[in-house]
């Protein structure tokens, strides 16, 4: 096999990828999309921006065949696709990786890379075959994972890293990422640009889907925006600016500012010295005043959750000193410890720990407190809808949908709950773990505008983001940390991007390849 | 103040809500299409006898089917149903030879509570899947059962004794009017107090709930002592009845209970469900089974019926949420 492994599988030539022409698709009661128009050049890294619901996701499952267009059609290197089974579609030569990774948990790397097309011999599988291809493409793609590992034990990025191996291996085309960035730290983010880079010169054609508006300019070649179901507009990523593709993607909102805050006055609420978690963090201490936003820094796996976790009262071995209102208290060890401290969490995975489903966003938001609602064992439903509204509305979070089920919701909608359920015990402090995780600009800025709010009631909020310019722009002051070490606590003026990278990248000095973890 | 995002979709056209109101309602529509058709077909279904003899026939197994309801609800399995039910109705008539019925129903109770408390300890803290918990404590339970009677019956001579099973106040069967209590009781619980909501948010998301300061440990345990209070309750109808005990009673009304609260459409899985469903299934496998007998079907076709009925109840089911959830 050749060293850079990608071919095509499709006979005939074209300069164009992918054409879409006057593509529309609805589900009940919305319109998905509307006469969509699109061209991916071969070759080209063209990213896709939008807010949540503007039809990405519905247009790339149009793409990657999952699902049917109502009218229009599609042609990959000049050849209609067929949307008939997946296997079919397999041969249409566009492989997707989305955001909820196609991982297989409990088979080994190996198996995950050639999945559903796993190379055999009479139906017996050929394993020394596929692990020659695995190094082949490992090497090629410049990763270290061992082949025969179980899936879950690697790291998101490397799981992703399969799955891109799989499109590789494939010999696809195109391939579409949704989202790939999200899960990763600055480290993983800068191989997977090379990646990308390299797929790009053996004449793969890449659509880039990232709320990251500095990522996507810097990486693609040309980004179309997408809007309300309608392809908005497309131009050379020169031709761009990040305010003139906010306002393409949005019309108009409101973009929340950091502010300067004066220290002098700022009252003491939480002091935290030399918390510890055996393996994962040591010595980590700093002050939280009333009103303050603490903003800690630092590479996945640095130990950031885990502080918060610790601090909630989720890691029964954390061990260290805790002041709250100037009186020491032994550290929480358990949930219901920390909240009655006032400590309040928004869980890093909010779809599965820091909300039910199943049930209405009414029901969740009053999940935190259920018994207040009530007098005696009885729920009002009238004092719970009225309890609800009022805290919906607190949060940005439209009344009216307060019944429908937390599953149907939006990343922004079901973040707000999560934050929102916390409210109605009036917290003292607010623990945010990565609250603006694949969520699109309009809500974030409205989540901003919550914890603002918050803030300036005197709740103490402590902000961990892997969003850099994020952390820097919100947070009054930024404990960055390194390998469950703190490296240095900066203040607001003092805080920049590459001023904090600096300082993880001095601790931290791993070498460009390195995927094991 | 923030008002919503951008893209709001239109307010679904009712044909399109048509698959979650089938979802939702569907079994109500089955359970009135099969009244109608063993009504056609033997009106004396619907008789004020029948319907009597129905409810007090069908307590022991709905009563029990209520205590179901609250552990499914929380994702939960209680396998050992049949053995506690031998047990407690073994208790009651135990106790019942020397003692006024209403000691020995409180015995039976009591016993019920108690191997409802063990399943739960050891479900919720010690954290054994509940197969696995209640297949084994089921042995145990029916070892006790068989240890107490040495495989014989326990007889009771009071007359007393069988009011509670088999004793009217005007036509209506206490045990029917205990069911009927039961279900109602229980569903308000369920539905309106903060134990109820903290079941439903336990078994939607167990971690979620933990996490938001629920005591989730307590919320679990608690169903399976719930349940075992309705063993013994239910034990001590059917020794009533019958004014005896054995063990071994009724191997197969595990199946029965769970099948009352599945095929009412409380899911398997937790989070979803509602004890009026748990009522709309008993009266989907009553009415079945009344149907076999007024309507003179062969008994040899009635295992397959029933199996058919239920399998596609549940297919619906299934076939619907996913439906629902793919939109």
């Amino acid at each position: 096999m050749v060293q850079s492994p990608i071919g095509s599988k499709r006979v005939s030539e074209s300069t164009l990828a992918i054409r879409v022409r006057n593509v529309s698709k609805s589900f009940p009661g919305v319109q998905a999309l509307r006469k969509v128009s699109f061209v991916l050049e071969t070759g080209e890294v063209h990213g896709l921006v939008g807010a949540n619901g503007a039809g990405k996701s519905t247009f790339i499952r149009m793409l990657s065949g999952a699902s049917t267009p109502d009218t229009g059609d599609i042609e990959v290197q000049g050849l209609p696709i067929s949307f008939e089974d997946p296997r079919a579609q397999r041969d249409n030569g566009i492989a997707a990786i989305y955001q909820e990774l196609t991982i297989i948990p409990e088979m080994s790397a190996l198996s995950n890379v050639f999945l559903g097309e796993v190379p055999n011999r009479w139906f017996i599988v050929d394993r020394r075959g596929m692990e020659k291809r695995f190094r082949e493409l490992a090497q090629w793609m410049g990763v270290n994972i061992s082949p025969h590992v179980k899936a879950n034990t690697l790291s998101v990025a490397n799981q992703q890293m399969l799955e891109i191996m799989r499109a590789v291996h494939a010999e696809h085309d195109v391939i579409i990422m949704d989202e790939p960035t999200a899960p990763l730290g600055p480290f993983e983010r800068s191989r997977l640009y090379d990646l990308i880079r390299r797929l790009k010169e053996n004449n793969a054609s890449i659509i880039f889907i990232s709320h990251d508006l500095d990522e996507v300019l810097r990486l693609c070649d040309r980004v179309s925006v997408m809007r309300d179901g309608q392809l908005i507009e497309t131009r050379r990523s020169a031709a761009w600016t990040k305010d003139t593709l906010v306002k393409s993607m949005l019309g108009d909102v409101q973009i929340v500012r950091g502010r300067k805050r004066e220290r002098e006055n700022v009252k003491p609420l939480l002091r935290v010295h030399n918390l510890s978690l055996p393996g994962k963090v040591t010595g980590i201490s700093f002050e939280l005043g009333e009103g303050d936003v603490l903003g800690i820094a630092g590479l996945v796996g640095a130990g950031r959750t885990e502080v918060l976790r610790s601090i909630a009262g989720l890691e029964p071995l954390a061990d260290g000193r805790m002041t709250i209102d100037g009186q020491e208290l032994p550290w929480p060890s358990s949930v219901r410890d920390a909240i009655r401290h006032g400590i309040a969490l928004a869980p890093e995975d909010r779809k599965r720990e820091g909300l039910v489903l199943s049930r209405s966003a009414l029901c969740n938001l009053l999940l935190a407190d259920i018994g207040s609602v009530s007098k005696g064992p009885v729920i009002s439903a009238g004092a719970r809808r009225a309890a609800a509204a009022l805290l919906a509305r607190k949060i940005g979070f439209n009344p009216d949908r307060l019944d429908s089920d937390a599953l149907h919701l939006s990343g922004g909608n079901q973040q707000k709950l999560v934050i929102g359920k916390w409210l109605y015990r009036r917290p003292r402090i607010l623990l945010l773990d990565e609250p603006t995780r694949g969520i699109d600009l309009g809500a974030k800025q409205e989540i901003f505008q919550t914890i603002r709010g918050l803030s300036d009631q005197g709740l103490g909020v402590i902000l961990v983001s892997s969003d850099l310019e994020e952390v820097v722009e919100h947070a009054d002051r930024v404990l960055v940390m390194a390998r469950g070490k703190p490296i240095a606590t900066l203040d607001s003026h003092e805080a920049s991007v590459e001023r904090i990278l600096n300082l993880i990248f001095a601790v931290e000095n791993r070498p460009l390849t390195a995927g094991v973890n | 103040m923030n008002t919503a995002r951008p893209v709001t979709p239109p307010i679904a056209a009712w044909r399109d809500q048509l698959p979650t109101l089938i979802r939702v309602y569907g079994i109500v529509v089955t359970l009135v299409l099969l009244v109608a058709v063993v009504g056609v077909g033997n009106p004396a279904f619907l008789s004020g006898q029948n319907i009597f003899n129905m409810l007090s026939q069908w307590a022991p197994a709905g009563i029990m089917a209520v205590g179901m309801t609250f552990v499914i609800l929380t994702g939960g399995f209680d396998l050992s149903v049949a053995s506690g039910y031998s047990l407690c109705a073994i208790v009651a008539a135990y106790v019942g030879q020397s003692y006024p019925p209403w000691i020995a129903f409180s015995a039976a109770i009591i016993v019920g509570l108690l191997f409802g408390l063990v399943n739960g300890l050891l479900v919720a803290v010690v954290r054994i899947n509940p197969f696995i918990t209640t297949v084994g404590s089921g042995f145990v339970i029916n070892g006790v059962a068989l240890v107490m009677t040495k495989n014989a019956a326990f007889l009771v001579d009071n007359p007393d004794f069988g009011t509670l099973g088999a004793g009217r106040w005007h036509g209506v069967p206490y045990s029917g009017m205990l069911l009927i209590l039961f279900l109602l009781v229980f569903g308000f619980i369920l539905a309106r107090t903060i134990y109820g909501e903290a079941v439903y948010s336990v078994g939607g998301n167990y971690e979620a709930s933990r996490l938001s300061g629920i005591r989730v440990r307590a919320v679990v345990a608690s169903t399976y002592v719930v349940l075992g209070g309705c063993i013994g309750l239910a034990g001590s109808i059917i020794a009533s009845q019958l004014s005896s005990a054995q063990a071994n009673l009724d191997p197969g009304i595990i199946f029965d209970v769970l099948t009352i609260v599945v095929v009412g459409g409380t899911s398997l899985s937790g989070g979803v469900g509602a004890m009026w469903r748990t009522a709309v299934g008993l009266g989907i496998i009553a009415t079945i089974s009344n149907g076999f007998v007024l309507l003179d079907i062969s008994p040899y076709y009635q295992s397959i019926i029933k199996g058919t009925i239920i399998v596609a109840a549940l297919a619906l089911d299934g076939g619907l949420t996913r439906l629902v959830r793919a939109k």
